[in-house]
């Protein structure tokens, strides 16, 4: 399936986790910060900006974290093996042109950006960049719904 | 559900490995992930192994 998306937001639900989809209007050179060091990673017009929240919440706080990244350029930090601070992550993010979800990983540990932490509910929906479109592969319209909204805050929608 | 920590987790065999790239047009010299690196400094996407 595939939707169009320009500067607006993607909302995959499912019953309780989502995923916020977006996409990179520019090049530019994501800082990633890991514990020993720092690495960059060429994000290119149109690549997705992923966002998943695996027990679900406010999709407003899903796109300040994507406008951090998209608008603000925030560099990720990716957390060492064992940190505390995976178990205090509600949202995590991951740029690239084509994102997997994945159930069998620790949040915020991972710099490899195809892939995303996810819920079991949502973890068969591939995401990519494809043209003027986002391509949903395994999208199970039983299980997820999907919302477009344009620019601009996702608060009481 | 992904884990928020524990046993649950797996590695990827490519891991985080960078290479170094010099930039043709500022001459940066940085490190990067994945196939098409971009300059940090200038944004050019006119960069070489190094």
């Amino acid at each position: 399936m595939n939707i169009p998306l320009s500067c607006g937001y993607l909302l995959i639900r499912g019953g309780a986790s989502f995923f916020l989809i977006a996409r990179s209007p520019d090049t530019f050179a994501l800082p990633l910060q890991t514990f020993d060091g720092e690495v960059f990673q060429g994000v290119h017009r149109g690549d997705l900006i992923v966002v998943s929240a695996p027990e679900g919440g406010d999709p407003e706080q899903a796109r300040m974290l994507c406008e951090l990244v998209r608008t603000y350029r925030q560099p990720l930090v990716v957390l060492p093996k064992g940190h505390p601070g995976s178990a205090r992550l509600r949202m995590v993010l991951s740029v690239a042109s084509c994102i997997m979800p994945r159930t069998d990983i620790v949040r915020g540990t991972h710099p490899e950006q195809d892939v995303i932490c996810s819920s079991g509910e949502l973890a068969s929906l591939g995401m990519a960049a494809f043209g003027r479109y986002v391509r949903l592969s395994g999208f199970d319209p039983g299980r997820m719904a999907f919302f477009l909204y344009p620019p601009g805050s996702l608060s009481a929608r | 559900m992904c884990s928020t920590g524990g046993p649950i987790d797996i590695e990827f065999d490519e891991g985080l490995k960078g290479k170094k790239y010099r930039c043709n047009d500022c001459g940066a010299v940085f490190e990067a992930v994945g196939r098409h690196p971009v300059c940090p400094s200038c944004e050019s996407e006119n960069v070489t192994a190094v």
